[in-house]
């Protein structure tokens, strides 16, 4: 696997807050509309609500799982680096 | 007993229209600004019970907002809640070290957010109906 370059890191970092703030935006307004803050929905408008929040939660859990795989291979990175800096002095 | 006032400081609409939804069905009434500079002069304006402060901001971040704040005496003691998208530990930990009453990472689930601005405001813990996200079935 490739090591993330503090580059990638930064990129990765914004695209996970940004996937977050829209994530934050579907679980907002999907449990507005489950809770019935926008008017009642009936059995079948609440059950794709349901679908399209049970999908917005596991894009949420790949997300984190991804996210820390990335951490994993940072700090295994940092460590090597680390390392080799203690191999050299 | 009048309602208590939340000053929603976020630079995305759609979060503080979310937000300003699910305060109102909870009987909060809600201030909003999406910029820092806007934050500190809103709160100067409404002077608001609580702040719920986004970090990344255009014209300085949420912690620019908290520095601001605290050098006003009667908006030091606003208590302030951070709604972050950014990443992890590192940051609640600078958050709560800044002066945050609480750090919450996006999405956030409302049931939480409810609790942590009741015990923020020392209110009795509250009885919204669960939300499906929040019984984690999604």
């Amino acid at each position: 696997m490739t090591e993330p370059t503090p580059r990638r890191s930064e990129l990765t970092a914004h695209l996970a807050h940004d996937f977050r703030n829209a994530l934050s935006c579907i679980h907002q307004f999907g449990n507005i509309l489950v809770d019935g803050l926008a008017g009642e929905l009936s059995d079948e408008q609440r059950e794709y609500v349901r679908i399209m929040l049970e999908n917005a939660s596991k894009i949420r859990k790949l997300l984190d799982s991804a996210l820390e795989g990335t951490a994993d291979s940072q700090e295994n990175s940092t460590n090597k680096i680390e390392r080799v800096s203690k191999l050299e002095t | 007993m009048d309602s208590r006032k939340i000053l929603i400081v976020d630079d995305n609409a759609d979060i503080r229209l979310g937000m300003h939804l699910r305060l109102k069905a909870n009987q909060y009434e809600t201030f909003f600004a999406a910029d820092a500079l806007s934050g500190v002069a809103e709160a100067r304006k409404h002077r608001p019970d609580l702040i719920i402060l986004d970090l990344g901001l255009p014209g300085g971040d949420g912690f620019t907002v908290m520095e601001s704040l605290k050098q006003i005496p009667f908006l030091a003691v606003i208590p302030i809640i951070v709604v972050s998208a950014r990443d992890g530990l590192g940051t609640q930990k600078r958050a709560c070290d800044a002066g945050a009453k609480a750090f919450l990472q996006k999405p956030v689930n409302d049931d939480e957010l409810l609790a942590v601005i009741r015990q923020a405001l020392g209110e009795p813990a509250g009885t919204k109906k669960p939300t499906l996200y929040d019984q984690g079935s999604v």
